[in-house]
């Protein structure tokens, strides 16, 4: 920028007082978004930071007031008992006869916290594999075929997502249970797609429509089938998108709470923050563990976030691929 | 062109069958797992003694060569989380049930009632009345009682004496006084512990306070009496707004607060007074669990004005689903377990036994009275006298009709309400009242 | 009236499209480019139809019926009184309120808040790659994790932000958070706000980073000021992004229910009781089926209308 501002500026004394002008508004500039970004950061991580100090502390310590910001006696108990917990057979002299709300205590369904990590997996990625089949083939007709009815059925897909998922429970539940496939992953899987489909068709549409529609042409010159110019020659190029809409779909999948509460029953089909949620019981009060609990929760998610986050933008910018 | 219409027929025909695989896949995935569920009972409860469950979970297992499948979750959602469990058809066959659900569900179809079963009808003869009353509905009785208890006054008597107070409260106004003197003496902020959020607890809460100040919730002829100036709930919800605006002697915090964090509070010093269940005491008095062990004593419920020392009972029983009792063979593996549970097991009442040691949890069956352990344990921590003459003045809930889960709800938030001072104890009141009247014109 | 005509046309030209793509796939009546669109758009409208659709008239048809599931063997058809008890009922309308004002705050605070993380990363500077990866981490994680974070940050007992304060010297003693009725809603839409900003953030800055370079410049040249090149080019230029901003975060906002159901559960005494939450404890809890099928489907209605209105007023084309 200096370099523009010099060649810009013909006179020279201008020339200085513009460049030192500009050499304190760098600094100045520098500084501001130094402390935007802190500030930001702080508000992103502060929360998380928390929930990670206090899972690493011990039920008497986290009851401190003031609360201890960093441990000062660290304790791993709370993942231990999530991933280790032992599996001896409970007996009249093994028993523990305290009041669970005595506090430390681990609840019972802290084991199902792993399978449920499986099961949310499983659902997350059977919806992605679901959705790219079903919403890239949609995708790409409404964004490169004229056929009547397109509007129409853009409109369509996005309308769907104006009604609340509270209002999908009751009937959708009625349905499902007369299909018998309550507390199977499946209802999950089906319901996830109707609720993800809409944006991953928007998301691809936007950028389908970016891609030039010659290369469609040319395609089907060379004698290809739309099924093959979709395949081949299309779907390559909307790489960042394609990355996205996974990204979207998986984590959406994998939050979901109110729909996995009414459509599960037991650990064989429940999945993550559903199993989190109820350590928020009253009995256990094994606040430590709670938060341990969260943070096994929020690991997978981030990870993926992270890794995958320089597609995001790409993958949503519009007009990104022009020409 | 032919190579276009084979590669889309191929495709359709692919994606037919795999359909076609999925759906048959998931269908019998189903059913085997059905196959499985007929030899194992599903035993559904709240989480209380978890691990006294399992071992005596274990031995039925080993005694009877059943499979059991036990879950839990936690009281305070109980009701909420079964309905959903109900109204889903999860897998149910056992499952403890209150007293004030039981019209509620028995009309639902959900429950069903377990009279057929002379095996477990038998151990009515050794049971207190109060307990197979309340398991009683339309004359049709639905279980084994699994628990009985009463809500019990408490107080640090370590705390009292620092205040230089001779004599625990004998009425609600001398509450007033002494957490007046407790806390300008500053030894407690909030002298006087009350957990009133909206959970499972909160009825037996207020109606403790109803009931000690001479109150009733609803009338001989079962319409809503709760604004009555004279019979209702009125003057106990103005004592609890006084006590938390007028004298600041009870936290504005108790309607965030649930009875386990009040109970970790009163057991950590925090307050002098507490409305807790009498089981409690148990877990209050134990040096390995309280801060205050030792000191806690509990009195008569104080009574108020025109009131008596009358207090509220209840009582949990171990249920049959309708599932369950449609199916002969499961029906009669569900018996075996409500009778391993709720009666003898082994010929020894030893669930009951073992509650009451480890959690002090009160029991229904008379014979335990008795019992040489039991009494040691009964004083190692409490005054029994006390019990014996509180449990004649626990009144059975009046509240409990099919449309019970609905009004509470109501009834709940007006209480709330009225403390938050969002509303007057008439208004709250007046509202519930209505919505009273109104659902059992509606039932 | 003429928006509610436009709506008609186009409810009615979409239904009538899906019958006629039915019809179409079966018939050679269209070329092939598009019986191959329809094709493709098979599968996406058989899973909506069956999933979104159906459930939106099954929910009508038990909105007709005073369903209690307590009380099976009886089932009366009601034909609207469901609908008019409700709007007889002042917690319905208190409950419409508070889901107002919780989207109000709500958005307006996601705009900009977004706005402003956007406009810092479209910046160039050391370390923006990081912030942008940190960026994701509040809208990643389930919205359950995010609600027990909130909780026991705002517990009134052992609390961070209570803890945060009294060390500040803020406050000299602990206080209630969730459970003061004047702070509960704004509360829970801090830890909403939390979670949402990133995504709005990120949607303005796609926004922003198509906004081409020659405008600001010409505008420099012209004499302009920060400030003015800001309001007269960044924000209209922003138009479709604060459009999309705006209907994304609203029906997130108004359907929203994990953060009601750990927090606060619609309490202290129904101060966060909103219409999710309503329908929720009528369906589940009263177990009153007819209504909570009616409730739905106001606000799915609702929903439907709110979105119409914004995309005609603030955004253009989708």
């Amino acid at each position: 920028m200096k370099n523009i501002a010099h060649t810009r500026n013909p006179l020279s004394s201008d020339k200085e007082r513009y460049r030192t002008k500009s050499r304190l508004s760098e600094r100045g500039r520098a500084m501001f978004i130094f402390v935007c970004s802190v500030l930001l950061l702080a508000y992103l991580l502060a929360p998380i930071t928390w929930l990670v100090s206090s899972s690493f502390q011990t039920e008497a310590e986290i009851v401190s007031v003031p609360p201890h910001w960093i441990p000062e006696e660290p304790t791993t108990k709370n993942f231990e008992a999530i991933f280790f917990q032992e599996q001896k057979e409970v007996t009249y002299e093994s028993r523990k006869q305290v009041d669970p709300v005595s506090g430390g205590y681990i609840p019972s369904t802290a084991k199902n916290l792993l399978p449920a990590l499986r099961n949310s997996f499983v659902v997350a990625c059977l919806v992605v594999i679901f959705n790219l089949l079903v919403g890239v083939p949609a995708a790409y007709a409404m964004a490169k075929i004229r056929f009547l009815g397109r509007n129409s059925s853009v409109y369509f897909i996005l309308t769907t997502r104006v009604i609340p998922d509270i209002a999908l429970v009751v009937p959708f539940f009625l349905v499902i249970k007369n299909l018998g496939l309550l507390d199977n992953i499946l209802s999950l899987v089906l319901t996830y797609l109707a609720v993800t489909v809409p944006f991953t068709v928007f998301i691809l549409i936007s950028y389908f429509e970016s891609l030039p529609d010659e290369l469609d042409k040319a395609a089907r010159v060379d004698g290809c089938s739309r099924f093959r110019t979709m395949t081949h020659v299309y779907l390559p190029l909307a790489l960042p998108s394609l990355v996205a809409v996974v990204l979207f779909t998986f984590l959406t999948s994998w939050n979901e709470f109110l729909l996995a509460l009414m459509f599960t029953q037991t650990p064989a089909s429940q999945t993550v923050p559903i199993i989190v949620a109820s350590f928020t019981s009253d009995f256990t009060i094994s606040f430590s563990f709670i938060n341990a609990a969260g943070v096994v929760a929020i690991i997978p998610p981030i990870i993926i976030a992270i890794m995958f986050e320089k597609y995001i933008v790409s993958g949503l910018t519009v007009g990104a691929v022009k020409g | 062109m032919t190579k276009d219409a084979i590669t889309k027929f191929g495709r359709r025909k692919f994606l037919k069958y795999s359909g076609a695989a999925g759906v048959a896949g998931s269908l019998s995935g189903g059913l085997a797992g059905q196959v499985m569920a007929a030899e194992t009972i599903h035993f559904s409860a709240w989480s209380a003694a978890v691990d006294l469950v399992k071992s005596h979970v274990n031995a039925f297992q080993k005694s009877k060569g059943l499979n059991v499948n036990y879950s839990n979750f936690p009281w305070a959602q109980y009701r909420e989380t079964m309905v959903t469990r109900l109204v889903g058809g999860a897998p149910l066959d056992m499952m403890w049930v209150s007293d004030a659900w039981l019209p509620e569900w028995a009309e639902a179809g959900w429950i069903k009632p377990v009279d057929g079963f002379k095996d477990l009808m038998k151990y009515n003869a050794e049971a207190e009345k109060f307990c197979t009353d309340s398991m009683t509905y339309n004359g049709r009785q639905y279980g084994l009682t699994y628990y009985t208890d009463f809500m019990g006054f408490m107080y640090d008597a370590d705390k009292l004496k620092k205040a230089g107070i001779s004599s625990p409260p004998k009425t609600w106004d001398d509450v007033t006084q002494q957490c007046l003197k407790i806390k300008e003496a500053g030894i407690s902020e909030y002298p006087l512990m009350l957990a009133l959020a909206k959970e499972s607890w909160l009825i037996e809460f207020m109606a403790a306070m109803v009931y000690s100040q001479g109150g009733r919730f609803t009338d001989d002829k079962g319409m809503g009496a709760m604004d009555s100036a004279s019979e209702g709930a009125l003057k106990a919800l103005q004592w609890v707004v006084d006590a938390v605006h007028k004298h600041k002697i009870v936290s504005p915090a108790c309607v965030e607060t649930g009875e386990l964090t009040g109970l970790k509070a009163f057991a950590s010093g925090n307050h002098a007074f507490a409305l807790e269940p009498k089981y409690r005491m148990r877990h209050l008095n134990d040096p390995k669990q309280s801060k205050i062990a030792g000191n806690v004593k509990q009195i008569l419920m104080p009574k108020g004005d025109g009131g008596s020392h009358a207090t509220v009972g209840w009582m949990r029983f171990h249920g049959m689903s309708a599932a369950a009792a449609a199916d002969k063979r499961r029906a009669a593996n569900t018996a075996k377990l409500i009778e391993w549970f709720g009666g003898k097991a082994d010929g020894e009442y030893k669930f009951q036994k073992y509650l009451f040691t480890d959690i002090g949890a009160g029991f229904g069956v008379k014979p335990l009275f008795n019992d040489l352990d039991v009494q040691k344990a009964y004083n190692s921590y409490t005054d029994v006298n006390v019990i014996k003459k509180q449990q004649a003045l626990a009144r059975k809930k009046d509240m409990v009709t099919p449309w019970f889960g609905e009004w509470q709800e109501v009834n709940g938030s007006a209480w709330q309400s009225a403390i938050l001072q969002k509303a007057s104890p008439q208004e709250a009141l007046k509202k519930v009242t209505n919505t009273w009247n109104k659902l059992k014109k509606q039932a | 009236m003429a928006p509610f005509l436009d709506y008609l046309i186009y409810q009615l030209s979409e239904a009538g499209t899906v019958a006629a793509t039915v019809a179409s796939t079966l018939s050679r009546r269209f070329n092939y480019d598009e019986r191959s669109a329809y094709l493709f758009l098979m599968p996406v409208m058989a899973v909506l139809v069956l999933v979104a659709v159906f459930p939106i008239f099954y929910s009508l048809y038990l909105s007709f019926f005073d369903l209690k599931l307590t009380r099976p063997h009886r089932v009366p058809f009601v034909w609207f009184d469901n609908y008019l008890t409700l709007f007889a009922d002042e917690l319905f309308w208190g409950s419409v309120l508070r889901t107002v004002y919780f989207t109000l705050i709500s958005v307006t605070a996601i705009t900009v808040l977004g706005l402003l993380i956007a406009l810092l990363l479209n910046e160039t500077f050391r370390g923006r790659r990081f912030i942008s990866a940190m960026l994701l981490v509040p809208w990643a994680i389930p919205y359950v994790a995010n609600a027990l974070m909130w909780k026991w940050i705002y517990d009134s007992g052992y609390g961070a932000l209570n803890g945060a304060l009294l060390q500040m010297g803020f406050i000299d003693k602990y206080m209630v958070w969730l459970g003061d009725a004047d702070k509960t809603i704004p509360l829970i839409a801090n830890a909403f706000i939390w979670k949402e900003v990133p995504l709005a953030a990120i949607l303005l800055l796609v926004t922003l980073k198509s906004i081409p370079d020659d405008l600001y410049r010409a505008a420099k040249v012209d004499g302009a000021t920060l400030m003015r090149r800001f309001i007269h080019i960044t924000l209209p230029s922003l138009r479709p992004g604060f459009a999309l901003v705006f209907i994304f975060e609203t029906m997130i906002a108004i359907r929203h229910f994990d953060l009601f159901f750990i927090l606060t559960e619609g309490g202290p005494a129904d101060t966060s009781h909103v219409l999710a939450w309503e329908i929720y404890v009528e369906t589940f809890r009263n177990l009153s089926f007819g209504t909570g099928a009616a409730l739905a489907y106001i606000m799915a209605i609702v929903t439907f209308f709110l979105a119409y209105s914004i995309i005609r007023t603030v955004g253009k084309r989708l």
